[in-house]
């Protein structure tokens, strides 16, 4: 058994309904170490997502309760919202670009919306894309990049204010077999730095010889 | 967040989004043009009345017997009332010119009428600001009373049927121009909204990557204010050099003469302007609120 102080995520007793016919979690309990890397699965419209979603308070479950970094989110108001999210980056299924802003803005708004200084967040930007392999388009806008290309952005954007929580939500489900080696080695490289992780994905390649724990999702309930 | 970096990123914002936010304003001045042009209006007729009431004056006609060395007493007596702002002594022969020049080729008929059948009188000028109908005829009916006076003239009727008349006239543009407002309200906060909602993508996606409310809302607020403001300025603008332009007739024109006009109260400008600015202001954080919830 997990202690309370290690775990970083706690459900406890989780329903999560949006008519009494669509019922996404039917009593979920599940604790996440601080510092654990684990993979998100299950069929497709199983509620990989919606569990991400409740996670940064875009959705709320319907009964029970979560804590996030000893935060019970119940608790949270709208006006607190803004401060447990930049402790969370998410990495969105739809990506989420500002389509009238550019690249490196895009990456830049994380920063800009924490108050970080202009020279300082050009900084990290610049060496966040770099990461991605995306310095040569940071000036093009997102709708004028491949699907692989936005999704690195998207990935760029959640991890440049270094949360220590990322959600990552399909975050290799458009790219080649050799991007997403690097965005496996992104996101080890980013745990071994302390950041917990969950992934969720239905490509079971990603983690067939892992060591890692895989949260396996069906029919309301998560089994390990 | 400090100032200057809201108005930088509002700035941004106007710059990317330049055209909507231009018909925003555009859609705003000709709401406030229209509203203000009645405003204009109203305080025009009220102007006119009051004018109109205080050119009528009072012509008060002495007994053809006065001796002429009371005339100074009485002029003292009559520039005492504080009511009154001008007298003029009409005396007999003065009254007799007069008739001459009006009849003008036809004067002949006069020939031989002795130039001390008129009555001598003053003619009186009712102070602007102490305008109001029931004093003056309060002090129509005084001065009747004295003795050296035969008759107070003024053009009572008139002034009653007048005021009956532009009561009515201004009952009919303060509703019409409430109703204006309303419509003002209606169409700004609605094309406010039109705005937001093409934005709505962006306010959600900044929600979700850890902006405060007031960070989001912050720029859009500033650019509701300028809008408000220069708007609203523009609107008043407009309608301060359509007056300029009346008045440059009123003194050009034969036909104009004597019709003079005036401009919304100082007070009322500033009003509207606030107002204006106001409306945008609330108008954009309520379509905003939406948006600013998960
Ligand atoms: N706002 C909503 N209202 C009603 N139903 C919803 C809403 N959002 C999601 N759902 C439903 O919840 C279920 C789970 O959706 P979710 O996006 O979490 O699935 P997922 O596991 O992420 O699927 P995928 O692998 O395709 O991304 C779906 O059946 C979906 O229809
Ligand atoms: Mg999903």
């Amino acid at each position: 058994m997990i202690s309370l102080e290690s775990s970083i995520i706690r459900f406890k007793d989780v329903f999560k309904k949006y008519s009494p016919d669509n019922i996404i979690f039917s009593g979920i309990d599940l604790e996440i170490e601080k510092g654990e890397f684990v993979f998100l699965t299950g069929p497709s419209g199983v509620g990989k997502s919606t569990m991400l979603r409740i996670l940064f308070c875009a959705e709320r479950p319907t009964s029970g309760e979560i804590w996030v970094d000893g935060v019970a989110l119940s608790s949270l108001s709208n006006a607190q919202v803004p401060y447990l999210r930049r402790k969370i980056g998410v990495i969105f299924q739809d990506f989420k670009l500002l389509s009238n802003r550019t690249i490196f803005d895009n990456v830049a708004l994380s920063l800009e919306v924490i108050g970080l200084g202009k020279k300082q967040a050009e900084q990290r930007v610049m060496q966040v894309l770099e990461g991605v392999g995306l310095t040569g388009k940071m000036s093009h806008y997102p709708l004028r990049l491949s699907g692989g290309e936005q999704q690195r952005v998207a990935i760029a954007r959640a991890v440049v204010n270094r949360p220590s929580i990322i959600l990552a939500d399909e975050p290799t489900g458009n790219l080649d077999l050799q991007r997403t080696e690097e965005v496996m080695m992104l996101m080890e490289e980013l745990n071994a730095r302390g950041a917990t992780i969950i992934f969720a994905t239905h490509d079971e390649r990603l983690f067939e010889n892992t060591h890692r724990r895989v949260l396996r999702c069906l029919n309301g309930k998560i089994r390990t | 967040m400090t100032l200057a970096i809201l108005c930088r990123r509002a700035f941004s914002d106007l710059r990317q989004d330049f055209c909507a936010q231009l018909i925003t304003t555009m859609v705003v001045s000709l709401s406030i043009l229209i509203f203000a042009f009645f405003t204009l209006l109203y305080f025009n007729l009220q102007y006119f009345v009051d004018r109109f009431g205080t050119e009528l004056g009072l012509t008060i006609f002495l007994t053809k017997d006065t001796p002429k060395d009371r005339i100074p007493s009485l002029h003292q007596k009559l520039i005492g009332l504080s009511e009154v702002e001008k007298v003029t002594y009409i005396s007999s022969e003065e009254a007799f010119r007069r008739l001459e020049h009006f009849l003008k080729n036809e004067k002949d008929v006069l020939e031989g009428v002795d130039p001390q059948f008129l009555p001598p009188s003053f003619e009186i000028q009712i102070n602007r600001a102490m305008f109001q109908l029931n004093r003056i005829r309060q002090l129509a009916g005084e001065i009747d009373k004295w003795p050296e006076v035969s008759k107070v003239q003024f053009g009572q009727e008139w002034i009653d049927r007048l005021y009956v008349f532009s009561g009515l006239v201004r009952t009919i543009v303060a509703i019409t121009g409430i109703l204006l407002l309303f419509t003002a309200a209606f169409v700004v906060t609605n094309t406010i909204k039109l705005t937001v909602y093409a934005r709505q993508e962006e306010l959600e996606i900044m929600r979700l990557v850890g902006a405060t409310n007031m960070f989001i809302q912050g720029p859009f607020l500033v650019e509701a204010f300028l809008q408000g403001l220069l708007g609203s300025s523009l609107a008043l603008g407009i309608v301060l050099g359509g007056y300029r332009f009346l008045q440059g007739f009123e003194a050009k024109s034969e036909l104009f003469r004597g019709v003079s006009i005036c401009f919304i109260p100082w007070h009322y400008t500033v009003a509207i302007i606030a107002s204006s600015v106001l409306l945008c202001v609330i108008g954009t954080a309520l379509a905003m609120r939406r948006f600013l919830r998960l």
